[in-house]
């Protein structure tokens, strides 16, 4: 048990310290910032973004039925999109578009 | 008189004047929210030699969430629940958010685990589509479901894939070494509110969602510690390693006219094998056993969305395998086999009327050594708010 449990404390602090430097080495801002070049803005033009909505029905309905818009003001999909994006470990990108749908669909 | 007239209509309309020009009636910076669930049914049990049934008392689980910047949140669950002629009452959770970055977020205080998925996200009476846990969760359960201390978790956008983790460190369990409840030596406590040792247990969860389309989720987590006898004890250094995988499937499949969830979680504890005593004839004899458990549900549910009649639209049909081994050679060994069927009307999103029928055949466990087949009939009414 001693030598399993030596592991996982190694295998985690491994972790915690990769995901720290990758997650603090990341300068960018989200998904908006494009080098101002003929490739980046052609790059830019193909990429296809999942919109809110389809991120509304694709996050929410992995654990329970999709809220309805109507259901809460702007001020509550805030606190909302905030304790859901912890609680179901959603990425930014995918809690601000989901609040932002949200917000423009009530 | 006049003086006094002409007093009292400048505090009036100049109250009013002043609330007017001055309420902007924005929303404040910080924002504070009530939610939470509550759910309440009809129980029918048949267990061979005994028969019972029974309204269930509402069970109330307000949520409580202060909302104090973009970054920093707080929130709390209290769990009000009527069982067995008393009102039970316990904190589910409680802790403090930050947002550090865009892939990571600390939280400190009492918090659901990461063990798996179905304590963390599935448990809660609204989103849970049968009336109860699977074997292994829950009272005498082999898997954690919150822990006080600390944690990192977060996800990552792969461009297209998602990555999520989670790894925290907490107080840890608790050995029950039998000197309180003998039937019970060998089993890990979780509510473990004040350490009882000075070693704490290590874990978290990683989860990969491979598509883009986020259907599919597959998560790896671990659980260990090296210490959960109480301080000094003979039991001090008996370690724990536990893990789970869980499994999630959750698409609209157009061929079936629905939406089509398929949850699975297997979780394996391994205790360090000690020594226990029980009393035989009222001689206190020494024994130990192989101090492993495990547990495993797969669930799949079907709603049929594109149907074109709108109640068949709000039906949902469930079905629930799930297993549960405990250590041979224990007090509490057992080995126990569920089937459940359920026939679910979805009033909302966030209410849920459950019909439900399940088959447990168990042998060992508490109740004694024999072979018991018990058979239910649930109806529950659940609301999310």
């Amino acid at each position: 048990m001693k030598t399993i449990y030596k592991t996982v404390i190694g295998v985690i602090v491994m972790t915690i310290v990769g995901i720290t430097a990758v997650a603090c080495s990341s300068t960018k801002k989200g998904y908006t910032d494009v080098p101002d070049t003929a490739t980046a803005a052609a790059e830019e033009e193909f990429k296809i973004e999942k919109s809110g909505a389809q991120m509304w029905g694709e996050a929410c309905n992995r654990c329970h039925i999709a809220p309805s818009p109507a259901d809460y003001n702007d001020t509550d999909w805030e606190t909302i999109s905030l304790h859901m994006r912890i609680r179901a470990n959603l990425t930014e990108n995918e809690s601000k578009k989901i609040e932002e749908f949200l917000k423009s669909a009530n | 008189m006049k003086k006094l007239l002409v007093l009292l209509i400048a505090v009036v309309f100049g109250g009013q004047m002043y609330g007017q020009t001055y309420n902007t009636f924005e929303p404040s910076k910080t924002q504070f929210m009530l939610r939470g669930y509550g759910h309440t049914g009809f129980e029918y049990m048949d267990s061979g030699d005994e028969t019972e049934s029974t309204f269930l008392g509402a069970a109330f689980a307000p949520i409580f969430l202060y909302k104090h910047s973009d970054r920093l949140m707080f929130e709390a669950e209290l769990e009000f629940v009527l069982e067995g002629n008393e009102l039970e009452t316990g904190l589910e959770y409680a802790d403090v958010m930050y947002v550090l970055n865009k892939n990571m977020i600390a939280r400190a205080g009492k918090f659901l685990l990461p063990f798996g998925t179905f304590m963390e996200r599935l448990h809660p009476a609204w989103i849970n589509r049968l009336p109860n846990t699977p074997l292994g969760y829950g009272h005498d359960g082999i898997a954690p479901s919150s822990g006080i201390g600390v944690e990192l978790r977060g996800a990552f956008d792969l461009g297209g894939p998602t990555l999520n983790y989670s790894v925290y460190a907490t107080n840890g369990p608790r050995l029950k070494d039998g000197s309180e409840e003998p039937e019970e030596a060998g089993m890990l406590l979780f509510q473990n509110y004040e350490d009882n040792n000075l070693g704490k247990a290590y874990g978290g969860r990683l989860g990969l969602l491979p598509f883009s389309d986020s259907s599919i989720e597959l998560g790896f987590s671990a659980y260990t510690t090296a210490n959960t006898g109480q301080e000094d004890s003979e039991y001090e250094d008996v370690g724990a390693f536990l893990f789970a995988l869980d499994f999630s499937l959750v698409k609209q499949i157009s061929g079936l006219g629905g939406i089509v969830d398929v949850k699975a979680q297997y979780n394996n504890s391994n205790v360090d094998t000690a020594t226990y005593f029980e009393l035989e004839d009222g001689v206190e004899e020494e024994y130990s056993f192989d101090n492993q458990s495990n547990s495993f549900y797969g669930q799949l549910s079907y709603r049929p969305t594109m149907a074109s009649s709108d109640f068949v639209k709000k039906l949902e049909f469930v079905g629930r395998y799930s297993d549960f081994n405990a250590p041979e050679g224990a007090e509490w060994e057992e080995k126990s086999v569920q089937y459940a069927f359920g026939l679910n009307y979805w009033l909302s999103w966030r209410s849920v009327v459950k019909l439900s029928y399940q088959t447990t055949e168990t042998e060992g466990g508490h109740d004694g050594d024999g072979l018991t087949n018990t058979d239910g009939l649930f109806v529950h009414w659940a609301i999310g708010f």
